[in-house]
């Protein structure tokens, strides 16, 4: 093809018809974003903290309010928009509600500078710990408000991810979420050799994850000649073309968006990214990046291999187990608070992808459900984990818990109701949100499966209840932490999440009806 | 066997076999005469510049920094070529998303720029 | 819509609220609980009064209100004459354990407050349980009622209280899970032969009345592990006896008194009713765990040597009767198993209570620290002999009467499980009496009565030898036990009351399994 085809082609070049009304919230949060980095330039030091979290908020209450304008009269089936290169049908419309709402509880989280005075994060990451400037450094209470940007670009590329209807733009949004989250991994102003390694760690595998991910998506170009997903499930439905491609790249693409999204046995880096980074960058990943990698595994899963659902639902029945039997059982044997949801985060994953394959109505609904259920409470879960502290920063390790709730009863409260929130006791949303999923499920025939999970939750319920006989029914430390008392935006976020986690324990309908109402468009 | 592909296997086979064959000869046949510039981590171009004393001949990091912004904003060019040869055709939206483009290009640039990104100290 | 159910319910969770509020003061967090046990009492005497046992409706006092219409859950309540004495048990029990725990020493920095509060949280979760009728909300309450007794037996139980109370929570969880693996299996069979899923009970009885053996046998196990960890059934009941030991003894009363209950009220509720051919099916199987259980459990409390672990292992036994009646299938048995689980209540609960007397006074648990108690204690003496003939099933005694039936009603179907089942009535004697004797009868020793130099007693002993100064029964531990002594004695000689409201549903719940009672049968040619 000489160039001047190619020019002769340009000359067809028509402008895609962008429905500005459907893509408005991702507009607004990329474009805030990019404002974002011009505060930083041109803001002065002193204005930069509360120019940004305003910026920050104001940017999720307009994206929440464009998405909630649009949502009022959008077409019930969905539309296509950018030469169909973004879905906004149902589940996306919640998806995107789900990760703004999240995302308003995380800035509130990383915005917070009364817990650690000055803020979580340091003030000059490349900074080489132990050295006399990072002592120097923890001691200044300056902070790095790159992390707002950054916060903006992953919430971004999350909502785009969640929306791609084929896979390029798909991995183009992957990128545009994982690299901020990569370097928001490394920013953590204690404990900086724990958060460095955290944010290589996560770039490695990542990058490696990104890897197949791409060579996925080259083979399944090479099979059906498309990136489109609706291609894929057409050329996977009607040919007769070598399926070796096809399961090749399906394997490689799933390999990748498994990683993301911690499912076990792809989870190897969440114990330590979730350790090391920040932790108030710790709930924005555990929240927000499980909703966008499971949005994502949904949208995949439930269009372009529909078809050829039989053929690879065994391989993902092993992937659950695996996850599940991994997060439960290695959750047994932590230490460290953070860790351990880590492992948690891993079981829950596991649970999630139960739901995720039941390619049915009752499954894409009832995982819709338990993302914004499981973002909640691993949300206000690690907010409460920021609060316990002693001199050496946040006290993670277990032993430090003991006694907690004689010390401050209400934090102690808070967290044992989320605990038994994440293991799934009735009247909270973890409960409701288990069992839409199993029910769905077991619906379409993985009785087997669900028995699996159930026992992986009463494994689980172990380590969880561990916590709370230590905080109950043990004798403080008398060197022991103490709690912070939260400052407004920590107290907020720690409220919303748990408050919502009983909210939806108790009435359900609403947010049920909101996520059974609609299917993927492609 | 009028098989089109064997001549294929036969450039590989002869490929294959002058490789492996340079790579064995030239420690046996060729000239060994050793200078500085030789032995040089490159060996085209200047000598690093301020010349490393001690320290092991290590690179000021900021070096790093700037090759790597350097790079950053050169690539983007690249798309600014394709554009400017069918700008005409690309229209109004083509000149609307370029300047979007080179806009958050721009953000970045002023960004590394106020904070001093670009200074050598 | 009846409001005297959600009034039983609510109650009690409004008093928990305000005893909490009142926690720092004792005396008004332990008035107002028991002013609200009292009133939920009341309650409990209205809506016993308001059932009316010859109504052939399956379920009366029914209240329902949509709660998650996606999956067509409701909050229905409503009670059947099974649920209806188990209700009135709790209401009776609950402050009964509040006057008995008014004066317990709790541990370091616990108040009397959180420990009443938390009582009346399970208080509501207890009849929960037994009043809903919808299957989702069963199970909530089922877990839920987990919550309060975890932190009971860990907050404020013996020296391994959070070993106990993990195990506790861990092996119910675990039941309750597989549970729900069966309610969701339940659920999705429903859906498939409505064409719309429902957890309304009734509904579902009629939904499965057609659905084949396999899969009932299926969502029968699931169901039937659950219940059988908590009523428990051998080998499913190794958490007992470390729950019953560390528990306070307020809540040890409710753990084996009622909480064991909900695991038989379960088989007759849900196991029978809704998976009626797998329960034929299954039932030689549970026959001979129940067997197993009166005649294990009647073996190590011979062999106990810690009260509260006595008392636990007396339970497994009595279960064991239980489980054998509502599974030998005869109206006569399954009437008896019904009359067990009241008088059960009645006598191990005070069983319970005397033994936590004994201990508040000898600071000991171990039977042989105790001897000759009842020369310094002469009422309590009395009144564990007469907790103790109740729970060996003395006629005259209360449990008596639902033994009798039990061992009678099975003898027809199953006659070698009912003689098996009969040594542990000898076995019960043996047990019962031999731990009265050493405990209150004899010469005075112990060191828990009888002060040792250098022993855990020597502190408060004078002198080596001398008895130590032992109080004999106060007039509110004689108050507390007063009622329950009564109740032994009436229902021994009087029962009516109680089987007239148990037998027409009893009677229900066997011609939903669509069995033939073989004594009528034979009445009838």
């Amino acid at each position: 093809m000489g160039v001047t085809t190619f020019l002769a082609q340009a000359d067809e070049l028509r402008a895609p018809a962008v429905d500005y009304g459907a893509v408005a919230p991702v507009l607004i949060v990329l474009g805030a974003a990019c404002a974002s980095v011009l505060f930083e330039a041109f803001l002065s030091k002193s204005q930069r903290w509360i120019g940004q979290v305003v910026l920050a908020l104001i940017t999720l209450v307009a994206s929440g309010t464009a998405l909630a304008i649009y949502a009022g009269d959008a077409p019930e089936q969905g539309t296509l928009t950018l030469s169909g290169a973004l879905a906004v049908d149902r589940p996306v419309l919640f998806l995107w509600a789900t990760l703004l709402l999240l995302s308003f509880g995380s800035i509130l989280l990383i915005a917070d500078r009364s817990v650690e005075p000055g803020g979580a994060f340091v003030a000059e990451a490349g900074v080489r710990p132990g050295t006399v400037q990072d002592r120097a450094q923890a001691a200044k209470s300056g902070m790095q408000t790159e992390v707002f940007p950054l916060t903006l670009f992953a919430l971004g590329g999350m909502m785009v991810f969640v929306a791609a209807n084929d896979l390029l733009t798909m991995f183009i949004a992957l990128e545009v979420l994982s690299l901020p989250l990569y370097l928001m991994c490394g920013l953590a102003r204690r404990r900086r050799l724990l958060s460095q390694e955290a944010a290589v760690k996560y770039f490695l595998l990542g990058a490696f994850a990104s890897a197949f991910f791409l060579y996925g998506v080259a083979l399944l170009y090479g099979y059906a000649g498309s990136v489109k997903l609706a291609d894929i499930a057409a050329a996977a439905a009607g040919t007769n073309r070598s399926d070796t491609l096809l399961f090749a790249g399906f394997g490689l693409l799933v390999v990748g968006l498994l990683f993301k999204a911690s499912v076990g046995p792809f989870h190897a880096w969440t114990p330590d990214v979730y350790q090391g980074a920040p932790t108030p960058v710790t709930a924005f990943m555990a929240a927000c990046t499980k909703v966008a990698a499971f949005g994502g595994i949904l949208r995949v899963l439930g269009i372009a291999f529909e078809a050829t659902e039989w053929e690879w639902r065994g391989v993902l029945w092993g992937v659950a187990i695996a996850s599940m039997l991994i997060g439960a059982v290695l959750g047994l044997t932590q230490t460290d608070v953070k860790r351990m949801i880590a492992y948690s985060s891993v079981a829950h994953a596991g649970f999630l992808l139960v739901g995720s394959i039941a390619l049915t109505p009752e499954g894409l609904s009832g995982t819709l459900f338990y993302l914004l259920a499981y973002g909640f409470t691993t949300l206000a879960a690690f907010g409460v984990v920021s609060l316990v502290r002693d001199a050496d920063g946040e006290a993670t390790h277990l032993s430090q818990w003991a006694g907690l709730a004689k010390r401050s009863p209400v934090v102690a409260g808070v967290f044992t109701f989320l605990l038994l929130a994440l293991a799934g006791i009735p009247l909270t949303s973890g409960f409701i949100g288990k069992f839409v999923v199993f029910s769905a499920a077991v619906q379409d025939g993985m009785a087997p499966l669900v028995v699996v999970a159930l026992v992986a939750s009463a494994v689980a319920a172990f380590f969880y209840l561990r916590v709370i006989v230590l905080m109950y029914f043990s004798e403080p430390a008398p060197d022991g932490p103490t709690v912070s008392v939260p400052g407004a935006f920590t107290t907020v976020a720690i409220t919303l999440g748990a408050v919502i986690t009983l909210v939806l324990g108790l009435w359900p309908a609403f947010v049920l009806d909101w996520a059974g109402a609609g299917a993927f468009i492609s | 066997m009028l098989d089109p592909y064997l001549p294929l296997v036969f450039m590989f086979a002869l490929a294959g076999a002058f490789a492996l064959f340079s790579v064995t000869a030239a420690p046996y046949i060729g000239p060994r005469r050793y200078n500085r510039a030789k032995l040089d981590a490159y060996e085209c171009g200047i000598e690093p510049s301020p010349q490393p004393v001690v320290g092991g001949g290590r690179m000021p990091v900021a070096y790093y920094l700037t090759a790597m912004l350097f790079i950053l904003f050169d690539i983007e060019m690249v798309f600014l070529y394709p554009f400017a040869v069918s700008a005409d055709r690309l229209g109004l939206f083509g000149l609307v998303e370029i300047a979007l483009f080179v806009a958050t290009v721009g953000f970045a640039y002023a960004y590394v720029w106020r904070r001093g990104g670009l200074d050598w100290n | 819509m009846s409001w005297t159910l959600i009034a039983l319910l609510l109650l009690p969770l409004v008093g928990s609220v305000v005893v909490a509020v009142l926690r720092r003061s004792d005396a008004a967090a332990k008035t107002a609980a028991l002013a609200f046990a009292l009133g939920e009492l009341v309650l409990a005497g209205v809506t016993w009064v308001a059932y009316d046992p010859a109504s052939t409706d399956r379920l009366q006092l029914t209240s329902s209100v949509e709660w998650i219409p996606n999956f067509g859950v409701h909050l229905s309540f409503g009670v059947d004459g099974i649920a209806l004495v188990m209700i009135a048990l709790i209401a009776l029990l609950v402050p009964v354990v509040i006057g008995g725990s008014w004066a317990d020493k709790l541990p370091e920095g616990r108040t009397a407050g959180g420990f009443f509060s938390l009582l009346l949280v399970m208080q509501t979760g207890m009849v929960g349980v037994f009043a809903a009728t919808d299957v989702f909300l069963f199970y909530v309450f089922f877990e839920a009622v987990l919550v309060p007794m975890y932190f009971l037996i860990g907050r404020f139980g013996g020296p391994r209280r959070q070993y106990a109370a993990m195990k506790f929570f861990l092996y119910s969880l675990l039941g309750g899970l597989i549970m729900l693996a069966s309610v969701i299996g339940l659920y999705v069979t429903s859906a498939e032969t409505l064409g719309k899923g429902t957890f309304d009970w009734a509904t579902l009885v009629e939904a499965m009345r057609t659905a084949d053996t396999t899969t009932q046998i299926w969502l029968f196990l699931g169901f039937f592990i659950a219940f059988a960890i908590k009523a428990p059934l051998v080998p499913l009941h190794t958490w007992l006896p470390d729950a019953g030991a560390e528990a306070p003894v307020g809540a040890g009363v409710l753990l084996v008194g009622v909480l064991d209950k909900i695991g038989t009220f379960g088989f007759l509720r849900y196991c029978l009713p809704l998976f009626p051919a797998a329960s034929k099916e299954l039932a030689p199987l549970v026959l001979v765990l129940a067997v197993i259980g009166i005649l294990y459990g009647s073996l190590l409390a011979v062999g106990q040597t810690d009260m509260k672990r006595f008392v636990a292992y007396t339970s497994i036994a009595h279960f064991g009767f239980i489980a054998l009646g509502i599974f030998a299938f005869t109206t006569q048995a399954s009437t008896g198993a019904v009359l067990y689980m009241v008088n059960h209540g009645i006598s191990t609960g005070m069983l319970f209570l005397v033994v936590g007397m004994v201990m508040s006074r000898g600071g000991s648990r171990l039977i042989q620290d105790y001897g000759g108690m009842a020369k310094l204690t002469p009422v309590l003496g009395g009144l564990f002999f007469v907790a103790g003939l109740s729970s060996l099933a003395l006629p005259g005694t209360n449990s008596f009467i639902s033994e009798f039936l039990v061992l009678i009603g099975s003898f027809p179907t199953r006659p070698v499980h009912t003689v098996l089942a009969t040594l542990g009535m000898v076995l019960a004697a043996l047990y019962v009496l031999w731990l009265y004797q050493r405990v209150f009868q004899g010469p005075l020793r112990g060191t828990a009565l009888v002060g040792v130099a250098g022993g855990p007693g020597a502190a408060t002993a004078p002198e080596v030898g001398a008895a130590r100064e032992v109080k004999d029964l106060g007039k509110r531990e004689i108050a507390v036990l007063a009622p329950l002594v009564a109740l032994i004695l009436v229902l021994g000689v009087y029962p009516k009351p109680v089987l007239d409201v148990i037998t027409p549903s009893v009677g229900a719940t066997l011609s939903e399994v669509g069995v033939t009672d073989p004594v009528t049968a034979q009445e009838g040619k």
